[in-house]
């Protein structure tokens, strides 16, 4: 176990430092690497719909926290982009269920891209005018996802297994929704969310943890902030699932399907679980599966079938999702693995080539610097990190997996979606 | 670093891979594109990937990569201009990783070699079950296309832009031609791969020298004629045709615009035609990124890029219906004012920056450094460090890029809305 843990750590190589104001810097420093990738983010995202700052309460409409992400680029000098334009650096950003990441990569003028990066998340600016200019580019946004049948698929799937909880809701929301938006909406959520004890600065690459600390202290960040007071709601068990099967339809030439399970929420920082989840997927129907092969063979199913999950702060879901010209069949012969694996077990030797798929991507993540800033990002915002993970991975048996399969993935969890071609 | 030749149109090129946690084989061979085989070429891709003589299960390959700690193994195809390049990669964690000390690097070298060079055959010809089985997942490859919008009219505008043009024999095939495949057509189209690519193989964390042995061994009982680079025509240029696809239920328009470069002679720079890209629509500092997206909200994704052999521009958007003109418009009025006068300096230097960038992070990854000298290769330049791309970047002038864009005439015009049957305007 020594032995992992030493592997873990050479490989991982991640240093760290929290700062006054709360704000955690992580760093890995890569030797030979020219470029910086940053990314600096915050547990925000559109799942985040209700709190209560210094005492008022403030509800959200779908797609609050993308239309922010969108907003943060400018300030009243102008736009982001147009700063990064003249130092190179790539610049970006993106929200998900339960962050908002915003990011650069660049080779050079490191310490400026880091101040723009810094500077405009510290510094948000709306106006009504502002506010209803990105209406219209975030519109076409949407109808971009609405033309996608993945996303389609993926969202009613929230929508049968969540009664209630806001992953039901795109997480770009919709054109009506974020019409609702005000400058004081938005900024009510900087206050309560963009707050640096609420936040993360991961970088990777041709960068030390000192350089990325002195930025932050030109930016104010390191010293303590009278932080405002905020309370999310508690974590209600989400009521029974009332909604177990959805159709509908869209220019398609094959149906797409969905069958999905809901799971119970993960607390912050329980690794194994987490790691658990992912793999039980793997363990159904990966390509080192006899059901993979067997579905594959049959042309049941394309190459991009397989099974993923997603987690946020309320919600977890196992979902396997394709495309087939016989979906039902396809589902049921998932529900069938899911049982037979419940009922003799995983086989020992296919838990092993899991594991050691899961160890190889993890270490692939930290060999590219895009991929290693987020990885910490992702792991801090989640309460973990990326040591840890390995070494959790390296501990986890098939007992745990047989474990796990008696209270997960049950049919009273499940939920089907199927889009059928128009 | 250095292409070495081992043997007529066999090369290898070893590059340095000291930071990276992984090492990494690719196997590229370029041969002529030829329309009647594409399908066969593209059944033949996924075959090779199910399995070699070594290791023919789908499933036990698969085994055994999870087992080398997830090593990947891809097959697959890629367009260069008239040809067309098969290429097997394996990537995996280095030695010094290994839980339990395997000879991994020896096994990767095992499993790429064997899926090219030793397939699984069964009576001479590929496997009957296998290619039964690849044909049908084709199939459903080649439907699949119409499931994603905006890839869909990209292809749709370039089936009309290229018609019988050899830069436009599909990569993956023809549906019409899939009941035809046999595992000796199959076969055939493996043999005239063989026979007639030029063969690079680039080793990035491995030793060069026991691949470069273990290469020759394979061929040394191949009857090979490597072909030369096939000469491409560019389209002629031509009055702008516009197509327009109506498709029920379709939320948000697409629109592709492809231009031609009717020039003979010399190839442009790779540097110029990237930078007029950058300026035109392929940066966040872009004139389609910042007038069309971000002044006039016409659209949320609106960009360039062009392909250097084949000659061609492209422009996709996704749009709403009602703006289709207005954005077509928008587009050619920011192409118009670049024909008409040089960027300004301060507006190249913003790209510039932004292309130097991408240079320098080149050698980051496995995969983009590999990239950048196939791409010298595939292009017959002399292998030149990132550095030097650099400098030849920064030799780029305004006049430039307005000449390349200036070269260009606007062709085809496909777009698809949300109503009705297809029918040509």
């Amino acid at each position: 176990m020594s032995t992992i843990r030493e592997k873990a750590a050479a490989a991982v190589r991640c240093r760290k430092a929290v700062l006054e104001s709360g704000l955690t810097v992580l760093c890995r420093t890569m030797p030979g690497y020219s470029t910086v990738h940053a990314m600096y983010g915050t547990a925000f995202g559109s799942t985040t719909r209700e709190f209560v700052l210094d005492g008022k309460k403030i509800t959200l409409p779908a797609g609050t926290a993308h239309f922010l992400e969108h907003k943060m680029f400018e300030s009243e000098e102008g736009d982001a982009f147009s700063l990064y334009a003249k130092t190179g650096a790539s610049a970006n950003a993106f929200t998900s269920w339960d962050r908002t990441c915003y990011i650069f990569s660049a080779t050079s003028r490191i310490d400026e891209n880091l101040d723009i990066l810094l500077n405009m998340v510290g510094k948000p600016w709306f106006t009504r005018e502002t506010i209803a200019k990105e209406q219209g580019i975030i519109g076409q946004e949407i109808k971009m996802y609405d033309d996608s049948p993945d996303w389609r698929l993926l969202t009613g799937l929230f929508r049968c297994l969540y009664p209630t909880d806001p992953i039901r809701d795109d997480i770009a929301g919709t054109v009506e929704s974020i019409a609702e938006l005000t400058p004081e909406l938005l900024y009510a959520c900087t206050d309560a969310f963009y707050c640096p004890d609420n936040m993360v600065l991961a970088v990777a690459g041709n960068i030390e943890l000192e350089q990325a600390v002195e930025a932050c202290r030109r930016a104010g960040l390191d010293k303590p902030v009278t932080p405002h007071t905020v309370q999310l709601p508690e974590l209600s068990p989400e009521g029974p699932i009332v909604q177990h099967e959805l159709n509908f339809t869209m220019p398609l030439n094959r149906p797409y399907f969905a069958l999905g399970y809901r799971e119970q929420p993960i607390p912050r920082g329980e690794v194994k679980r987490e790691l658990i989840c992912d793999m039980l997927s793997s363990l159904v129907c990966s390509g080192l599966t006899d059901l993979y092969r067997k579905l594959y063979d049959q042309a049941l199913v394309n190459p991009e079938f397989g099974g993923d999950y997603v987690l946020t702060r309320s919600a977890c879901a196992i979902a396997f999702t394709g495309e087939s010209s016989c979906p039902r069949e396809v589902a049921q012969m998932v529900r069938d693995e899911i049982a037979r694996l419940r009922r003799e077990g995983v086989d020992p030797e296919l838990f092993t080539l899991v594991k050691n798929q899961m160890y190889g991507e993890l270490l692939t993540v930290l060999e590219g610097v895009e991929d290693a800033a987020g990885q910490m990002a992702v792991a801090f915002l989640k309460g973990v990190d990326l040591e840890e993970q390995i070494a959790t991975l390296a501990s986890l048996t098939v007992d745990d997996a047989n474990e796990a399969l008696q209270t997960m993935l049950l049919p009273e969890n499940e939920a089907y979606v199927e889009i059928t071609p128009q | 670093m250095q292409r070495k030749q081992l043997a007529p149109g066999v090369f290898l090129t070893a590059l340095d891979a000291e930071k990276f946690n992984r090492c990494r084989i690719a196997i590229h061979l370029r041969y002529p594109a030829v329309r009647q085989s594409a399908t066969d070429a593209a059944v033949l891709s996924m075959v090779l990937e199910r399995g070699y003589a070594g290791c023919p299960d789908m499933t036990q390959l698969s085994r055994r990569l999870a087992a080398l700690y997830g090593a990947d193994l891809g097959v697959d195809l890629m367009t260069a201009g008239g040809d067309r390049v098969l290429s097997a990669d394996i990537c995996g964690i280095k030695q010094k990783f290994a839980l339990a000390d395997e000879d991994l690097v020896a096994s990767y070298a095992d499993i790429v070699f064997g899926t090219v060079f030793e397939p699984y055959l069964v009576g001479g010809s590929f496997d009957p079950e296998a290619v039964r089985i690849e044909k049908e997942t084709l199939r459903r490859r080649l439907q699949s296309e119409y499931n994603d919008k905006r890839l869909y009219c990209v292809r749709q505008a370039r089936r009309r832009f290229y018609g019988d043009s050899p830069a436009g024999i599909e990569l993956y095939g023809y549906l019409n031609d899939i009941d035809a495949v046999t595992p000796q057509s199959v076969k055939a189209e493996y043999d005239r791969i063989l026979s007639q690519a030029s063969i690079d193989v680039i080793v990035q964390g491995a030793d060069a020298e026991p691949v470069a042995q273990r290469l020759l061994a394979k061929l040394a009982s191949v009857r090979r004629a490597p072909a030369g680079v096939t000469a491409l025509s560019p389209v002629p240029a031509a009055p702008v045709r516009h197509y327009t696809e109506e498709i029920a239920g379709l939320t948000q328009a697409k629109l592709c615009m492809l231009f031609t470069r009717d020039k003979s002679g010399e190839l442009p720079s790779i540097h110029v035609l990237r930078m007029a890209m950058g300026v035109f629509g392929g940066t966040a500092t872009s004139r389609l990124f910042r007038n069309v997206r971000e002044k006039q909200s016409l659209c949320y994704y609106c960009g360039s890029s062009a392909l250097r052999a084949a000659g061609v521009m492209m422009v996709d958007s996704g749009v709403e219906t009602a703006n289709i003109e207005k954005a077509e418009s928008a587009i050619l009025k920011e192409l118009s004012d670049l024909c008409a006068r040089p960027v300004d300096e301060e507006e190249l230097e913003q790209c510039r920056r932004t292309l130097l960038e991408g240079i320098d992070s080149v050698g980051d990854s496995l995969a983009g450094l590999a990239g950048w000298y196939y791409g010298q290769i595939m292009r017959g330049e002399p292998l030149t460090a990132p550095e030097e791309g650099k400098a030849e970047m920064c030799a780029v002038t305004p006049r430039q890029v307005q000449e390349i864009l200036q070269s260009y005439s606007y062709s085809v015009c496909y777009a698809l809305t949300g109503r009705g049957e297809e029918a040509d305007a």
